[in-house]
């Protein structure tokens, strides 16, 4: 058996994984990443798309190599076919080749100092007196021991790492987002704006979504919750509406719930889809994934130079993380409840509402004669406010 | 439960809501233990309808 000695492991090599191992070795730490996958970045389980904050936060800039388009807004479409439209300085953002930006991460990552062992599965814990010290994983058939100060979890919605820790992880199917896509070709779409659709008929519980990567490429798929047909039959009954050809089919799990209860123990921190990091209203991880990605790797530093990796000292991550973005997840799950008690016709009188006024400007007096004529919304305006 | 490995897209969707850790994701596949009680929790959330609840 092979034994293997760092100051850090990092379990997963998407996002999570390669920003904090990648912050963690800007640390001087001593770094590896461990990935399942024999191929960084595959398959994908997202539609790319990204604010300019994320890059910010990453300290790096959007290329050609992982960049496919630039977005300036967003075309939402009520059940009734109603559109709405948003842009702002805040919808400005990206689409990534989710491929090639993992990759490149990984690759910041390992040039920065970390080690990366690809195709090396998981398979357990190295626990002592109740701290995580390491971790058992098998690469091509042989189990590998590696001794750790600190372990971070970045292993995903189906984190069985955090699990063995004795945190509570398991998901509730019904604040899942089962999701299918497509990456299509021959889809005449504007290349700088994103498409949104609710209502009952395509996406129950969730939403459909059309992300175009420029030159008639684009990622069309969708989420839902709760249904007796699978997220791919609602894919394929939407796609069917366009003349496109797929050349890319991309599954996932999206967790809605909100961030778990807990995201470290002793040895041990949890980031990204593993730690429910998404925000609850759009499913959307990249960025608050970056953030958390960054800190945990700036405090896996930070505890292996102190030679303290205790619970108590790495509960500075949560702390710190929850003061970054908290307070705004806690809102989007607001948000997350309203919008899962509103029918389809709810929607379509928000949406001609909208359709009537600027969205990006309405005044408070309109929005309460609106609320004035829709009794049943405001006690769900009572629950955001 | 009853599961597909030809129409599983290896997501993890499965595992994430599996109360008895009795799903484990591979590379290209998940694996069931003894420990499945039958709930169909994973087969809720399965994009692909890999999984099936299975009759016995």
């Amino acid at each position: 058996m092979k034994k293997l000695k760092y100051d850090v492991v990092v379990v997963g090599g998407r996002i999570g994984g390669s920003v904090s191992s990648l912050f963690a070795s800007k640390n001087k730490a001593n770094v590896l990443m461990i990935e399942k996958m024999q191929e960084i970045g595959t398959p994908v389980q997202c539609a790319g798309g990204v604010t300019d904050e994320v890059f910010k936060t990453l300290q790096m800039k959007p290329s050609d190599c992982h960049v496919t388009s630039r977005i300036e807004g967003a075309d939402v479409y009520v059940p009734d076919g109603r559109r709405v439209r948003v842009a702002d300085e805040k919808t400005k953002g990206y689409i990534l080749e989710r491929k090639m930006f993992d990759k490149h991460l990984a690759i910041e990552s390992a040039k920065a100092g970390t080690d990366i062992m690809v195709k090396t599965r998981f398979k357990d814990l190295i626990m002592r007196e109740g701290k995580v010290c390491g971790v058992v994983a098998e690469y091509l058939g042989e189990t590998v021991e590696v001794e750790a100060d600190l372990v971070i979890a970045a292993d995903g919605v189906e984190s069985t790492l955090a699990r063995k820790a004795g945190l509570n992880m398991v998901k509730i199917p019904e604040k899942i987002f089962s999701c299918a896509q497509y990456e299509v070709v021959g889809l005449d779409v504007p290349s700088n704006w994103l498409k949104f659709y609710f209502g009952e008929q395509v996406a129950p519980g969730g939403y459909a979504w059309i992300f175009p990567k420029g030159d008639k490429v684009a990622n069309v798929g969708l989420g839902v919750r709760g249904t007796k047909e699978t997220a791919y039959t609602h894919l394929k009954r939407f796609v069917s509406r366009v003349d496109a050809t797929p050349v890319e089919l991309n599954v996932g799990g999206i967790p809605v719930s909100g961030p778990v209860d807990k995201t470290f123990a002793d040895g041990l921190l949890v980031v990204g889809d593993a730690a429910g990091q998404v925000d609850p209203l759009t499913g959307g991880g990249i960025r608050i994934t970056a953030v958390c990605g960054r800190i945990a790797g700036e405090i896996a530093a930070e505890a292996v130079k102190t030679g303290n990796a205790s619970e108590k000292f790495l509960k500075r991550y949560e702390d710190i993380w929850k003061e970054k973005i908290g307070k705004n997840l806690v809102m989007s799950l607001k948000y997350r409840k309203v919008l899962d008690t509103l029918t389809d016709e709810d929607m379509n009188r928000l949406g001609k509402f909208a359709e009537e006024h600027d969205v990006m400007s309405i005044s408070k007096i309109s929005a309460l004669k609106f609320v004035g004529k829709n009794p049943h919304l405001l006690r769900l305006l009572k629950e955001i406010l | 439960m009853k599961y597909s490995a030809e129409r599983c897209g290896y997501c993890g969707a499965c595992v994430s809501v599996c109360q008895k850790n009795a799903i484990e994701l591979r590379e290209t596949g998940i694996s069931f233990n003894l420990k499945c009680e039958n709930c169909n929790a994973c087969a809720s959330v399965c994009p692909l309808g890999a999984l099936t609840f299975e009759n016995h």
